[in-house]
C-alpha cells in the first residue's frame, strides 16, 4: 500500500493512461476479463503505449491481451487455457513465440477454462487450491507439474480428484457495462469470470462503458458483480472492447476483426498495425475517432434493435 | 442413437448443411447443450426449430438458455446473452457442467484417436509439446466438456492425418487407453458417443470403447473412409447411408446462416454494410420462428 489505500477512496476515477502507469509495472503478473466477447482491448493499446515488460498474463481465453502482447514481446510467461480469435482466426503472434521463438520464446503453463476459473475462485477465497474433476488422465496433467491429482481424502466416492493452484495476479483488468465512482461494477449480460479476477487480484482496474451513479447501482443491486472495496480505479471507456461485443451495448465489429486478422497474420503486418491502432493513437478517444464513431454508433444502434 | 428425422429429404444440399443436420439429429428434446460455434452451434439451433424446441443451450461466457434472433458469432457473443433464462459467470456454468446438469457437449480437435480423445493444442511433427510444428488455440473450456458433459459430440475433418491411432497430445479425454480408464477417474460424464466427419459417422462400442464406422454420407464408400483412417477401423455389420437433410432442416440453415459464415465462405467476403444488414434482416426473420 502506497500511503493512501485506493481501494477505500471515495472516487475512483482516473484516466486509462494513469491508471496503467500506476498499477501495471515491469515483471508484474496480470489478469483481463472477458470471455468471446467482453474483452479488454482498449487497455491492452494502452499497455503497449506505454511499455511495460516481462509481464505475466494469467487468464482464460485472452484475445487481444495475449496475441497483441506477446507480438510486442512485452509477454514473458503465460497461465492460460486458449489463445485465438475464435471465429475470426487463430493468434498469429502466439504461434510465432511458440514455434519459432518470435519475437522471443514464452513460457506456456496450460490449464482449460474452467480450471482457470477455479484458480481465480481459490485466489478469490484466498485459499491455496481448488479442486476439480476435470484435467485429470489428460496431457495438460502431465505436461503441466502444478496439477496435482490426488485421491479422494474423504473417500466418499471412488475415483480421483485434480487440485489447481490459487491465482492471485498483481493486478487485474475488468472491463464491464457500468460503474459507479466508488468502484461498484455490474455487467448487463454474462460476466464470465470477471467477479474472481477482480477478487484474486491485488490491484484492480475496472474500466467501463459508462460510469453511473451509485444511486443507479443501488437500484439494481443484483447486478453488482464487484463491490467497490474491491477495486482500485475506475476509467469511463466507452467502446472499451471494440471489435469485440458488449451486451446490450454495441454489437461484435466482425468485419473489422476480419481486417485486423488478415492484417496481423505476418510479423511487418503487424506491426503495422500496432503503429496504426496503438502508437499511432494518442488515446482510445484517438482510436475511436479512427475507427469512426459513425462505425461505432451504428454497432450500438443495431444491438439496441434486438432489445425493442 | 440419433434421432429420427421426419419430412421430405432435400434432394439440394451441400456437405456443410448435411453436417449440421447431423449434428442436430444427435440432440434430444429437453436436453441441455454445452454449445460451441460453427457447424455443432447452427445444429443445436437447427434442434430447437425442429424436433427439439426445449433444448437449453449453454455457453462458456455464463449464458443459459439463449433464444437468439440472429446467428451466434461467437461464445460470448451478444447472442448469447439475447433472451436467455439466465446471465451467470464461466465457472458458474461449468459448475453446473461438473455437477452432472449438462447432457451433451460439442467439441472439435486436430486430431482424434480410436477412443476419442482429442487434441486441440499442438501438433508435434519433429518438435514437442514444447516446441511443436504446430501451436493450436488450446483446451478452452473443451477439456472440461469432455471431462463433464453427460456425453459429447465430436466434429473432426476426415484425414489419415488426423484420425490416428495416437494423438500427440490428449487436450480433451475420450475413453483414454480403453474400458475402465475413465472409470479410475471417475469423470462426471461417460464420453463421447459420435464422430461426426465431412465423410462419416462414427460411434463407440460399449465393450472396447473403440470408435467403429456407422454411416458413410452419400456418395461415399467404406473403403474412401478406412483410406483417411490410421487405425484397423471396425465398421457395422449393418453400416448405413447418413440421412440427408430434410427440407425444412436445409431451409432453417438457409435463415440462420444467410451469409454462409459457417457453412460456407461468406466470413471472407463480408463488409460492414452486408453484415449490418446481416444483423438487421435476421432480427425480423427470427422473431417469428422462436414461440413468443
Amino acid at each position: 500500500m502506497d500511503g493512501i489505500d485506493s481501494k477505500k477512496l471515495l472516487d475512483k476515477r482516473i484516466s486509462l493512461k494513469d491508471a496503467i502507469a500506476k498499477f501495471v509495472f515491469n515483471g508484474c503478473s496480470i489478469a483481463f476479463s472477458g470471455m468471446g466477447g467482453e474483452q479488454v482491448v482498449a487497455p491492452t493499446y494502452e499497455i503497449i503505449r506505454q511499455g511495460q515488460k516481462d509481464l505475466t498474463l494469467i487468464g482464460d481465453s485472452p484475445c487481444e491481451p495475449a496475441d497483441f502482447l506477446i507480438g510486442t514481446g512485452q509477454i514473458k510467461r503465460m497461465e492460460v487455457a486458449w489463445a485465438a480469435f475464435a471465429v475470426a482466426g487463430v493468434s498469429q503472434n502466439y504461434r510465432n513465440a511458440v514455434e519459432k521463438g518470435i519475437p522471443h520464446e514464452i513460457e506456456v503453463c496450460e490449464f482449460s477454462n474452467y480450471t482457470m476459473g477455479l484458480r481465480f475462485l481459490a485466489g478469490s477465497l484466498g485459499i491455496p487450491f481448488m479442486a476439480t474433476k476435470s484435467l485429470m488422465g489428460s496431457s495438460l496433467e502431465k505436461y503441466n507439474d502444478w496439477i496435482k491429482v490426488i485421491d479422494d481424502p474423504y473417500k466418499k466416492k471412488e475415483g480421483k480428484i485434480a487440485l489447481v493452484p490459487a491465482a492471485n495476479p498483481d493486478v487485474a483488468i475488468i472491463h464491464a457495462n457500468q460503474a459507479d465512482k466508488l468502484g461498484n461494477t455490474q455487467f448487463l449480460g454474462f460476466s464470465s469470470n470477471a467477479e474472481n479476477i477482480a477478487r484474486s487480484a491485488k490491484r484492480v482496474i475496472v474500466t467501463c462503458e459508462e460510469i453511473v451513479s451509485t444511486n443507479t447501482i443501488r437500484k439494481n443491486s443484483a447486478l453488482t458483480a464487484i463491490p467497490q472495496y474491491v477495486v482500485d480505479a475506475v476509467v469511463e471507456l466507452p467502446y472499451g472492447s471494440h471489435p469485440w461485443n458488449m451486451p446490450f451495448t454495441y454489437a461484435y465489429d466482425l468485419p473489422f476483426h476480419m481486417e485486423m486478422i488478415a492484417q496481423i497474420e505476418t510479423v511487418d503486418g503487424f506491426k503495422k498495425w500496432i503503429d496504426k491502432w496503438a502508437y499511432g493513437c494518442k488515446d482510445h478517444a484517438d482510436y475511436c475517432e479512427k475507427v469512426g464513431w459513425q462505425r461505432l454508433h451504428k454497432l450500438s444502434s443495431v444491438e439496441k434493435q434486438f432489445y425493442k | 442413437m440419433s434421432t429420427d428425422c421426419k419430412g421430405a429429404p432435400s434432394t439440394n444440399y451441400t456437405l456443410q448443411e448435411l453436417l449440421v443436420a447431423a449434428a442436430a439429429r444427435e440432440i434430444k428434446d429437453n436436453e441441455v447443450v454445452f454449445v460451441g460455434v460453427g457447424i455443432p452451434c447452427l445444429g443445436a439451433f437447427v434442434a430447437k426449430f425442429t424436433h427439439a424446441p426445449n433444448v437449453v443451450l449453454v455457453v462458456e461466457s455464463g449464458c443459459i438458455g439463449s433464444m437468439p434472433y440472429r446467428l451466434m458469432l461467437g461464445i460470448g457473443d451478444n447472442a448469447c446473452n439475447e433472451n436467455a433464462i439466465a446471465a451467470t459467470s464461466l465457472w458458474r456454468a461449468f459448475s453446473d457442467q461438473q455437477r452432472g446438469y449438462f447432457d451433451l457437449g460439442m467439441l472439435g480437435g486436430a486430431q482424434v484417436d480410436k477412443y476419442g480423445n482429442l487434441n486441440s493444442t499442438a501438433i508435434f511433427g519433429k518438435g514437442d509439446y514444447k516446441h511443436p510444428v504446430t501451436r493450436l488455440p488450446g483446451s478452452g473450456g473443451a477439456n472440461d466438456i469432455a471431462s463433464s458433459a453427460k456425453r459429447t459430440l465430436l466434429m473432426m475433418n476426415q484425414q489419415k492425418r488426423r484420425f490416428l491411432d495416437k494423438v500427440d497430445y490428449i487436450t480433451s479425454p475420450g475413453y483414454l487407453d480403453g474400458p475402465g480408464a475413465r472409470e479410475k477417474y471417475g469423470y462426471t460424464g461417460n464420453g463421447p458417443s459420435v464422430i461426426i466427419s465431412n465423410m462419416a459417422i462414427f460411434r463407440f462400442d460399449e465393450m472396447t470403447k473403440e470408435a467403429y464406422l456407422d454411416s458413410v454420407h452419400p456418395g461415399v464408400t467404406v473403403d474412401d473412409v478406412k483410406k483417411e483412417v490410421s487405425w484397423d477401423l471396425k465398421v457395422s455389420p449393418n453400416v448405413k447411408v447418413t440421412p440427408p437433410p430434410t427440407e425444412e432442416e436445409v431451409e432453417i440453415i438457409h435463415i440462420l446462416d444467410e451469409k454462409k459464415i459457417y457453412t460456407g465462405k461468406g466470413l471472407k467476403e463480408l463488409t460492414f454494410e452486408s453484415y449490418i444488414g446481416m444483423l438487421e434482416k435476421s432480427y425480423t426473420t427470427l422473431k417469428s420462428m422462436f414461440p413468443a
